[in-house]
C-alpha cells in the first residue's frame, strides 16, 4: 500500500527498537516522498544535560543507520536530521514547518502508563500540540 | 535560531552556577567543623591556601578547555596530549575521584538530614516505633543513621539522574541564587555574633602553623567543582570567552565566600566545639537565636542540603561524560555508554557510578575525612597531569592546538599548578593516599590489560617523542614505543585537497573506500604559500587562512554524499605542497591515499624539492590518483596484466560494487585471435582470485593495449588502472607519463599504485631512514 499524496513526511526516532519498527513500517508506504528520519536531542535550557549533547548525537546517528536498515525498497528518498529543544514535541512540530513535512509519522511505542509518565509522553503531546496531519501507522507484524 | 545555538545552551550564568554550585555544597556546609579542629582558626588561611592552589589549576583548565571545549574535560586533555596510558589514569582517577566526593557530599547530605528528621519515628506494628534513620548492625557493619540518610540521598540522587527527570536551567541557577542570598543573610546576621576573642581564645594557630597545610589538604575538596565546568565544555556558549570566566570566577567566588563564612564561623563557636557533621545548622542556631529563630535554622538546613544536592548531581553527571570520553576512545567498552531507550540516560555509567558511591558511603562513610581526601588525591593528581598536558600541547606544536585563553606566566604557571598539585598530596595521610594511588595503579593495570589493544588514540607526547626519535633520548623513545597503543588503528583515507570547491569528487570516492572499511576519511586541504610567506603558528595571515579554508571544506562536506562516513577536516599550510601530501599519509599513518592530479592542483605542477625517487619510489600506502573527468561509477573498466597494482585496482573495483553497485568489466589485451582462449582464461582465473567472479570480461585481440583500453572506454564512465611498472607517480610529476591513454579517453581514470614490497618492509621496520 503506498500513499503517494505526500511529498515529504517527518518520521521522529527515539530509540533503536523504535527506529526499527518504524522503518519497517513505513518502507513503501511513501512512494517517490521524501523521508525525514529526525532525532531530538532533549536540552536542559541552561542546566547540564544527563547525557551528553556529542553522545547523542553518536547515538542518534545509529538510530538512523538502523532506520535506513530497515526501511525496504520503494522510490523514496530518506534523509536524516538531528534537532535540539527543551521539549521534543516542540521541537519536533519546528522541524515539520522548517520541513515542509506534510505529515508527521510515527509507530505508538506501546510504553506503559507509568514510562509515560516519568518521560513526559512525547505522543500524547504532539497530538494535543499539532498543526498538521500525524498518521499513525500500526506496527508491522507479517514479517 | 540555528541548530548549534540550541545544542549549546549554557550561557555564562549557567556555568558559574553549576561552578558555585558543586563547589559550595561541600566547603561550607560540611568541612568547617573538622578543618577547624584540625588547624584551629587558622583554618581560614588553609582555605585560603586550597584555593590558590585551585585557582593556579582553574588557569591551566581554562586554557585546555577553550583549546578543546569537549565532553570529559580533564581525561579529554590529558588523553590528547599524554597519550592513553595517563589518559587512562586521569580517566579513572577523575571518575573515582567524583564518585568519592559523591560519597562525601552525600555524607553531608545525610547528616543535615539527619538534624531535620531527628526524633522524627515511624510507628511500626510488632517493632513498637522505629527512628525513621535508624542505624543499622550488619555483622561487621555498622551503618549510622547519618549513613542511611546519605545512602538513602545517593539512590534518589542517583536514581534521578538515571530516568533523566528534567531539570530545567532556571532551577539550576535559582538554587545556586537563594543559595548565594540565604549565606549573604547567615553572613550578615553572623557579623553581629562574632566576637574576635573567641577567635583569639587560644591564640590563632593553637595546633601550630604546621597544621594549616594538613587543613587544606582536607579542605581541597571543596574546591572540585571548578573542572566539571570543563567536562561539559561542549555545551557552553562562546566557549572561548565564558569557560575561563566561570572557571576562574567560579573558584574566586567560592574562595571569597569560604574565608568569609569560615571567618565567621570561628568567631561565633570556639574552633574546637564546632560540630563535626553539621557546622553550619549549629552556628545558625547561636546566630539566629532571638531574631530569626527556627525559620533561620531550618533555612539554612535546607540550604545545605539542596547545596550538597547540587553538589553530588554535578558530580554524578560529570562522571558519565567522562565515561563517554573514555569509550569514545576505547579505554572503556561501549557498552557502558550505552544510550537508555526511553530515558536517552547514559543510564548504564550512572548506575555503576551510583554503585560506587553507595559502596563508598557504606564503607567508607564513617569517616568523612578519608572520603573527602582520597577524592583530592585522585583530583590532585589529575590536575598535576593536566598541567604537564598543557606544556606539551605547547611545546610540541601540535597545529590544532589553539586555545582562545592562554595562562598567564608561561611555563611558571603550569609548573606551577604541577608542583603544588602534588606537594598538597604530601599532607595528606598513608590512608588516603594509598587508596588514591591504588586507583591509579589499578589504571596502568587497565590500560596494559584491556585499553591498550582497543585504543589507537596516540597522545602528542608519544607523537611528539617518536617523530622526533633521532634527536631524543634512547630511553625516551623506548618508554613511549612501550606505552603506545597497540590497537587495531582505524582505516584511515587520506584526501589531499588543493581547492575545496572542486573535489567533491574525490571526497566521494574516499568515501566508498573508507565505508567499504568501516573507516574514516580525513580531508586535509593542503594551502601551498609561497617561500617568502613564514608558517610561524598563529599569526594572524596563517588564522585567516585556516579559518577561510575550514569554512570552505565545512561546506564540501556538507554538499558531498560521503555515505555517512566520518570526514575529519583539517588544514595544513606548506611550502611545497606536493611533499606535504606524502607527509600527511605517513603521518596519519593512511591506508590509501585518494589525490586529484590535473591543472590547478599545486603538486600537479611538480615543484618537489626532494628527489622525486625517494619520494615516489617508496610510497607511505597506497595510492590513488584520480584523474577527473566526472565521477560516474555505473560503469567502470578494469584493465589487467596480473602484477601487485592490479591487485589494487580489483580492491577498488570490488569496493565501487559493493558500495554502490558498479558494473565491472574485465579487460586483457592479447596478440591476435589465437591467444583468445588462453586470454579468456586468464581473465576468469584473475576475477575469480580478486572476488570479481561477476564482471564482465573482455578481451581485445587487437595487441595494441593503449588502443584497446581507449576503445573500451567509450562504454565506460570510469577506468581503474593500475601502474604496470614502478614509479607512476614520480614519472606524472616528471610529466613523462607513459599512459597518453590518460589523456586521450573521454572518461574518468583512476590510477593506483600500491607501494612496493620492499618499502613495506622498510616501513615496517623504519629503516626508511637516511637512505
Amino acid at each position: 500500500m503506498t500513499d503517494s499524496t505526500y511529498r515529504t513526511v517527518l518520521v521522529p526516532i527515539a530509540s533503536d527498537e523504535d527506529a526499527a519498527v518504524t522503518g519497517d513500517a513505513v518502507s513503501s508506504r511513501f512512494d517517490e516522498a521524501t523521508i525525514i528520519a529526525v532525532y531530538v536531542v532533549e536540552k536542559a535550557g541552561g542546566a547540564p544535560d544527563t547525557a551528553g549533547v556529542e553522545q547523542r548525537e553518536e547515538f542518534a546517528r545509529g538510530l538512523f543507520e538502523t532506520f535506513e536498515r530497515h526501511f525496504r525498497d520503494g522510490n523514496a528518498t530518506i534523509r536524516n536530521r538531528i534537532a535540539y529543544g527543551t521539549n521534543v514535541a516542540k521541537t519536533l512540530l519546528e522541524v515539520a514547518a522548517d520541513e515542509d513535512a506534510e505529515a508527521i509519522v510515527f509507530v505508538p511505542r506501546g510504553e506503559s502508563r507509568w514510562r509515560q509518565l516519568l518521560t513526559g509522553d512525547v505522543a500524547r503531546k504532539l497530538l494535543n500540540q499539532t498543526d498538521r496531519p500525524v498518521l499513525i501507522l500500526p506496527r508491522e507484524t507479517d514479517e | 535560531m540555528s541548530d548549534e545555538e540550541l545544542a549549546k545552551d549554557l550561557g555564562l550564568i549557567s556555568a558559574l552556577a553549576v561552578g558555585i554550585g558543586t563547589m559550595v555544597g561541600a566547603g561550607i556546609f560540611v568541612l568547617p567543623g573538622v578543618a577547624a579542629a584540625e588547624a584551629g582558626p587558622a583554618v581560614v588561611l588553609s582555605f585560603l591556601i586550597g584555593g590558590c592552589i585551585a585557582m593556579v589549576n582553574a588557569f591551566s583548565v581554562s586554557e585546555l578547555g577553550t583549546a578543546m571545549p569537549k565532553a570529559g574535560g580533564a581525561y579529554y586533555y590529558i588523553n590528547r596530549g599524554l597519550g592513553p596510558l595517563f589518559g587512562s589514569i586521569s580517566g579513572m582517577g577523575d571518575w573515582m575521584g567524583l564518585a568519592f566526593a559523591s560519597a562525601f557530599y552525600c555524607i553531608g547530605f545525610g547528616g543535615y538530614l539527619t538534624t531535620l528528621l531527628s526524633g522524627v519515628v515511624v510507628p511500626l506494628p510488632v517493632v513498637g516505633t522505629v527512628d525513621l534513620l535508624p542505624s543499622i548492625v550488619l555483622g561487621p557493619l555498622v551503618l549510622s543513621d547519618i549513613q542511611m540518610g546519605a545512602l538513602l540521598a545517593g539512590i534518589v540522587f542517583v536514581g534521578v539522574n538515571y530516568i533523566g527527570a528534567k531539570e530545567t536551567g532556571g532551577v539550576q541557577t535559582a538554587i545556586v541564587t537563594l543559595l548565594l542570598g540565604i549565606l549573604t543573610i547567615f553572613a550578615i546576621v553572623g557579623f553581629f555574633s562574632f566576637d574576635w576573642g573567641t577567635v583569639t581564645a587560644d591564640g590563632l594557630t593553637p595546633e601550630g602553623t604546621t597544621a594549616i597545610l594538613p587543613g587544606t589538604a582536607l579542605v581541597f575538596v571543596s574546591y572540585l567543582g571548578y573542572a566539571k565546568i570543563a567536562t561539559i565544555g561542549e555545551e557552553l556558549k562562546n566557549p572561548g570567552r565564558n569557560l575561563p570566566i566561570a572557571i576562574i570566577g567560579s573558584v574566586a567566588i567560592v574562595m571569597v565566600i569560604y574565608s568569609i563564612l569560615v571567618g565567621l564561623m570561628v568567631g561565633i563557636i570556639p574552633y574546637d566545639s564546632i560540630s563535626e557533621s553539621t557546622p553550619m545548622s549549629d552556628v545558625a542556631e547561636i546566630i539566629f537565636e532571638g531574631n530569626l529563630g527556627v525559620i533561620g535554622v531550618t533555612s539554612i538546613t535546607l540550604a545545605a542540603l539542596l547545596a550538597t544536592a547540587s553538589s553530588a548531581n554535578a558530580s554524578i553527571l560529570a562522571s558519565a561524560r567522562i565515561n563517554f570520553a573514555m569509550g569514545r576512545d576505547k579505554i572503556v567498552t561501549d557498552w557502558l555508554n550505552e544510550i537508555h531507550p526511553t530515558f536517552a540516560t547514559p543510564y548504564r555509567s550512572i548506575a555503576l557510578t551510583g554503585l560506587m558511591i553507595l559502596f563508598f558511603i557504606a564503607a567508607l562513610g564513617s569517616d568523612l575525612e578519608v572520603l573527602a581526601k582520597a577524592a583530592s588525591v585522585l583530583h590532585l593528581v589529575v590536575y598535576a597531569l593536566i598541567n604537564v598536558a598543557l606544556v606539551v600541547f605547547r611545546e610540541a606544536d601540535v597545529p590544532e592546538y589553539d586555545p582562545d585563553f592562554t595562562v598567564p606566566f608561561y611555563p611558571i604557571t603550569p609548573i606551577l599548578g604541577f608542583g603544588l598539585s602534588l606537594g598538597l598530596i604530601y599532607f595528606m595521610d598513608t590512608i588516603e593516599i594509598a587508596l588514591g594511588l591504588s586507583f591509579v595503579v589499578g589504571a596502568i593495570v587497565w590500560y596494559g590489560v584491556y585499553a591498550r589493544d582497543k585504543t589507537d588514540r596516540e597522545g602528542a607526547l608519544s607523537n611528539y617523542i617518536l617523530s622526533r626519535s633521532d634527536e631524543l633520548p634512547d630511553a625516551a623513545v623506548s618508554a613511549a614505543n612501550v606505552a603506545s597503543p597497540s590497537g587495531e588503528s582505524q582505516y584511515k583515507v587520506v584526501v589531499p585537497v588543493s581547492n575545496p570547491r572542486t573535489e567533491s569528487d574525490l571526497l566521494s570516492l574516499a568515501s566508498v573506500f573508507a565505508k567499504a572499511n568501516d573507516g574514516i576519511v580525513q580531508a586535509v586541504h593542503i594551502v601551498e604559500v609561497p617561500d617568502q610567506t613564514p608558517l610561524s603558528e598563529g599569526s594572524e595571515h596563517m588564522r585567516q587562512i585556516d579559518t577561510e579554508s575550514q569554512q570552505l571544506m565545512e561546506r564540501v562536506r556538507e554538499s558531498t554524499d560521503t555515505m555517512d562516513v566520518p570526514v575529519d577536516v583539517r588544514t595544513i599550510v606548506s611550502h611545497r605542497a606536493f611533499e606535504e601530501v606524502f607527509d600527511v599519509a605517513r603521518r596519519e599513518k593512511a591506508d590509501k591515499v585518494v589525490m586529484g592530479w590535473g591543472p590547478g592542483r599545486p603538486w600537479s605542477a611538480g615543484r618537489a624539492e626532494r628527489p622525486l625517487d625517494e619520494l615516489a619510489h617508496d610510497l607511505p600506502c597506497d595510492f590513488l590518483v584520480f584523474h577527473d573527468r566526472g565521477l560516474e561509477t555505473d560503469r567502470v573498466l578494469v584493465p589487467t596484466a596480473g602484477g601487485p597494482d592490479s591487485d589494487l585496482s580489483a580492491e577498488v573495483a570490488r569496493y565501487l560494487r559493493d558500495q554502490l553497485g558498479s558494473e565491472i568489466t574485465l579487460l586483457y589485451a592479447v596478440d591476435g585471435d589465437d591467444e583468445a582462449a588462453a586470454g579468456e582464461r586468464f581473465l576468469t582465473e584473475w576475477g575469480a582470485e580478486h572476488g570479481l567472479e561477476d564482471a564482465a570480461i573482455r578481451i581485445d585481440t587487437s595487441g595494441d593495449v593503449e588502443g584497446a583500453i581507449e576503445g573500451a572506454a567509450r562504454e565506460h564512465s570510469l577506468i581503474i588502472m593500475g601502474a604496470t611498472e614502478r614509479g607512476l607517480l614520480s614519472r606524472l610529476v616528471r610529466g613523462s607519463i607513459a599512459y597518453d591513454v590518460v589523456h586521450d579517453v573521454e572518461c574518468s581514470v583512476l590510477m593506483a599504485e600500491r607501494p612496493t614490497s620492499r618499502s613495506v618492509r622498510e616501513r615496517l621496520f623504519g629503516l626508511r631512514r637516511d637512505e
